[in-house]
């Protein structure tokens, strides 16, 4: 019945249209709500969905050496990474990655599984990757799914210096920093940190200041561009360090040391500053820097040389008889016969039923104070110590600076130690160590211990009558821009003081060792500059004694002071004298 | 009368405001497809499908208009048995698990379900014109209520609870229209509503209460009382039941609804997304091809029955207001046609076509800013999607022709 009439009532009409109504009415209020009320929260969020701040590294701070010479700077280097979300599902892209880098896929699996930071984020898996690899790479990229490399600032060494302990290097922050750092949100999991040396010691200037850059990510987080209106924060990078090593007299220091064991350090005494630093052997910066494999670690670590231990500040020796000056100083202000006084030295000084031995065995003869200095007459001191006593040796040994950090600027120095009777007492009881520990110490063996560092202070103490500079590395913190964020000058500090004449004394002998007739290290002697020594031989229980040679000159134009370590060397004048003279010699022929 | 001068004059009678409208709706569809599609090199195509569909959609609403009433009148039953063998036949090619809404024709899928809202519709037209039913038993309604349960029961059997409930909807929309009296009206819906007061126990007793209150105060033999009374209550106790019986899909789509961050990635995921590009997009919106939500793929499938999002991100609340306004006005258009058109067989097609555009447009925008659940209900003439397209146009142009002041003859 097609032509049936419409019978529907007004009612029905009128509320089908209130429920249309009704509904658009919820419908727009629901919109409303969203898009203006709620505007502003929302916009919000949908920035924060698809805005990521990536963090672009900021290059660390170069380190030149006194004259400007580049030292470390920063080289691109290769990292491959895994995003693992993208690599769950294929194989073939790890094991195409195995094949190009010649590393299993379970050892691969093992770095994702150890870098993992998130299923989208980069897992590193390589660093420092050749460049040929990443080419190698580039061409198979359809079949490496997941796989991505990116370009990180890596330490260069540009020198060929082996400034390895003082440099120090720089490695992946571990969990431990990054919280201790968390105040200074500036550092995040995978950031190269100062770890030893120089780079660990002024980290915070090198580091500079992480920028940002915005890029948008799509749902999956995956990097889709440049976000145009919110300007990236430019990085800030590191300021750069100027040294006080001198790469010239560094590498004379190096050529004579060779393949030897020890240590020379060589400041200037009048400022502090540290003009060469070695201590060998020493170890691969470029190794050590940014990842090594646990099998060079160890390699490193079981080496019985041991060439992660930084002697120059580290390592504890016997001084020998390097310390003598600092009795004969006592005596010659506190005994008014000490240049006239003398003992007899026949090779040998009894003590109760105990002989202690000269080095000389037939024995020097007759000895005067400056004799005894020029040529290190142990049985003279033997008898000089009966009238100083351990209180007042001790008390002019820690003025020179021993058993006490020289607060250079590079960590883990070593205080070294400087026995008093209360530490005797300590250490052997109460009354229980005898007179004989005494004279040990005052030829520097026994208790007595230094460091390399400490003696080159010594020197430069002697150098200077008793004035003391700070030591120190870094010369100037200057930024990129030119302005010198920090300046070293150290502080000079009066501390052992004497009269002009005990100290002119105690130069003379000094000369007379290098110069003298008898003196023990001739082999230092500088044809037309003066040169001021002692030599040491510190004993070793475990073999050959190490020998030691510390001095200094007072030419104006060479104000150095140095210390010069040679492991199981044998006696100091035999062999650190001639490695100084050698050195020297080279420093008088440096081209204008 | 030849085919030439019906046209010529059929020309004259059409009302262009529902086409007007239709070709906005389509444009701004095509204008969020074309955004969504601007920015991807990734070779899809949904802007030249969505143009041809509308272009054949185009065709298929003139079609629609021209045919004679008397033809459609008589095709209607057969049409209605053609759509439930049509319902039948993805079941039938079902494949384990799969949801099979679709038919292959070479590459082109079509969704017979999409096609069964139009013979519906004019199969329950058809019935109330030609039994001139005002509906004053309720026995009467037995035959209507099994025609839409078939095809509800197919689709659910799909499964596709949105397009089952638009079934629904079209059936209690068209009996509320043909004359059901008030009381057998809410006795027909109180059991649905019974079921959905049982998640909730006050409510659930509140119901019961009016329940009791409008039975006590009407005239009905009294067993009648007490079996609409306990028919409520034993509907609202196996609830639970039947809710267990629900795909968790489907139940997740659900609760999604009334919490949408406890499900972040699911439906949940779609609906937080969709409320923070509406929200982002604020009153003018980020410009065309500027949004970021839409851009950046946080919103799948988005071409489809998120496609309101773009528009939202885009161009802001005036945009989503100006499609809101258009709907409005071509649906209460058809209310009041539907009201004024002398035949039943065209009044109650007009209100069906309404029913089918509220359902639509209510519940998609109400899903995507978070006030409906997610049921996968494409917004009429804006989503892709070729079969709704079809048949959101076919349904346009029956509209257009029922309401035409008709003087050729038809």
């Amino acid at each position: 019945m097609l032509q049936g009439r419409n019978i529907v009532e007004g009612w029905r009409s009128l509320l089908v249209h209130g429920l249309l109504a009704l509904l658009f009415l919820i419908l727009i209020g629901r919109y409303y709500y969203l898009m203006i009320v709620f505007h502003e929260k929302y916009a919000e969020k949908a920035t924060a969905n698809h805005i990521r701040a990536v963090p672009v590294l900021a290059s660390r701070g170069v380190i030149y050496d006194r004259a400007g010479n580049l030292i470390v700077d920063n080289a691109p280097s290769y990292t491959i990474s895994v995003i693992p979300i993208e690599v769950k599902d294929k194989p073939e892209s790890l094991e195409r990655l195995s094949s190009v880098m010649e590393i299993s896929v379970e050892e691969i699996n093992r770095r994702i599984v150890k870098n993992r930071r998130g299923s989208f984020a980069p897992a590193k898996v390589f660093s420092r990757v050749p460049f040929e690899k990443i080419s190698h790479l580039q061409e198979h990229r359809l079949e490496l799914i997941g796989v991505t490399y990116s370009i990180e600032p890596i330490r260069n060494y540009v020198s060929d210096l082996d400034l390895s302990h003082a440099l120090g290097y720089t490695r992946e922050i571990n969990r431990d920093d990054l919280n201790r750092f968390k105040k200074d949100s500036d550092y995040q999991p995978g950031d190269q940190v100062g770890w030893k040396g120089l780079e660990k010691y002024y980290e915070s200037e090198l580091h500079g200041q992480r920028g940002f850059r915005y890029v948008e990510v799509n749902a999956l987080g995956q990097e889709i561009g440049e976000v145009q209106d919110r300007a990236p924060i430019n990085p800030i990078p590191g300021h750069d360090l100027n040294l006080s090593i001198d790469s010239y007299i560094q590498y004379a220091v190096e050529t004579a040391l060779a393949d030897s064991s020890g240590s020379v350090v060589i400041l200037n005494h009048k400022t502090g500053e540290i003009l060469a630093y070695a201590s060998r052997p020493g170890y691969d910066l470029e190794m050590l820097s940014g990842r090594i494999s646990s099998k060079d670690w160890n390699a490193l670590m079981q080496d019985p040389r041991k060439p992660l231990y930084d002697r120059g500040i580290q390592g504890l020796y016997p001084a020998g008889s390097t310390l003598k000056p600092i009795a004969a100083l006592y005596s010659l202000e506190n005994h008014s016969n000490a240049k006239e006084r003398t003992y007899i030295c026949r090779g040998s000084y009894r003590l109760g039923n105990r002989s202690f031995g000269c080095w000389k065995k037939v024995g020097h003869g007759k000895m005067n104070l400056h004799d005894a200095v020029q040529q290190s007459c142990n049985v003279y001191f033997y008898n000089l110590i009966q009238d100083i006593g351990l209180e007042d040796w001790a008390l002019i040994a820690r003025e020179f600076g021993f058993g006490e950090r020289a607060n250079i600027d590079i960590p883990g120095e070593n205080k070294g130690l400087v026995p008093d009777t209360k530490y005797m007492n300590r250490k052997y009881g109460q009354n229980k160590w005898t007179k004989g520990n005494l004279l040990n110490i005052v030829v520097g063996q026994g208790d007595v211990l230094v460091t390399p560092l400490q003696l080159a202070q010594f020197a430069g103490m002697l150098a200077q009558r008793g004035t003391q500079f700070e030591p120190h590395f870094v010369n100037r913190v200057v930024s990129k821009n030119g302005d010198v964020i920090e300046e070293n000058i150290s502080q000079s500090r009066d501390r052992v003081t004497a009269s002009k004449d005990s100290w002119d004394f105690v130069h003379q002998a000094m000369w007379d060792v290098v110069n003298g007739k008898k003196g023990t290290a001739r082999a230092a002697r500088q044809k037309d500059w003066e040169i001021y020594g002692k030599t040491g031989t510190a004993q070793n229980p475990h073999g050959e004694d190490h020998a030691w040679f510390i001095g200094f000159s007072l030419d104006e134009r060479y104000p150095y002071s140095w210390a010069v370590l040679l492991e199981n060397g044998g006696g100091g004048g035999g062999i650190a004298a001639p490695l100084i003279g050698k050195i020297l010699r080279n420093i008088a022929k440096r081209p204008s | 009368m030849n085919i030439r001068s019906y046209v010529v004059i059929r020309l004259k009678e059409l009302e262009w405001s529902t086409l007007i409208f239709v070709l906005l709706l389509s444009a701004s569809g095509l204008l969020a497809i074309y955004s969504i599609e601007a920015q991807h090199v990734s070779g899809s195509d949904y802007f030249f499908r969505q143009s041809i569909w509308t272009v054949v959609g185009i065709g298929l609403f003139l079609t629609a208009y021209f045919i004679p009433r008397k033809i459609i009148h008589n095709l209607t039953y057969p049409a209605y048995g053609i759509g439930i063998v049509l319902l039948i036949i993805p079941i039938l090619m079902k494949s384990s698990g799969a949801v099979s809404r679709w038919i292959m024709i070479g590459s082109i899928g079509i969704q017979p379900s999409e096609f069964m809202k139009i013979f519906l519709l004019l199969a329950l037209a058809k019935y109330f014109a030609d039994h001139k039913r005002k509906l004053s038993n309720i026995k009467e309604l037995m035959t209507p209520v099994a025609m839409a349960l078939g095809p509800t029961i197919l689709v659910l059997a799909q499964p596709d609870l949105g397009t089952a409930l638009v079934y629904f909807g079209i059936l209690i929309v068209i009996i509320f229209w043909a004359g059901i009296r008030p009381l057998h009206f809410f006795l027909l819906l109180a059991p649905i509503i019974s079921m959905l007061a049982a998640f909730q126990t006050l409510s659930f007793f509140i119901w019961m209460g009016l329940i009791i209150v409008i039975l006590y105060f009407n005239h009905l033999p009294f067993w009648t009382k007490i079996l609409n009374f306990f028919i409520n209550v034993g509907l609202g106790g196996i609830t639970n039941l039947l809710w267990a019986l629900l795909k968790p899909y489907q139940q997740q789509r659900i609760l999604s609804m009334i919490d949408s961050d406890s499900d972040p990635l699911g439906a949940g995921y779609q609906v937080s997304q969709s409320l923070t590009a509406f929200g982002s997009g604020g009153p003018f919106g980020k410009g065309l091809g500027e949004g970021t939500q839409t851009h950046l793929k946080f919103l799948p499938e988005q071409h489809t029955d998120f496609i309101m999002t773009v528009i939202g991100e885009e161009f802001g609340f005036v945009g989503v207001m100006v499609v809101i306004t258009l709907f409005y006005l071509l649906i209460a258009r058809l209310i009041t046609q539907a009201y004024n058109s002398k035949f039943r067989f065209d009044s109650v097609i007009l209100i069906g076509i309404a029913s089918i555009y509220i359902f639509h447009v209510f519940v998609n925008l109400g899903m995507i800013v978070g006030i409906m659940p997610v049921t996968g209900i494409p917004l009429p003439f804006i989503s892709y999607g070729g079969s709704f397209m079809v048949t959101s146009m076919v349904l346009a142009g029956l509209s257009a022709n029922m309401s035409s002041v008709r003087r050729a003859v038809g």
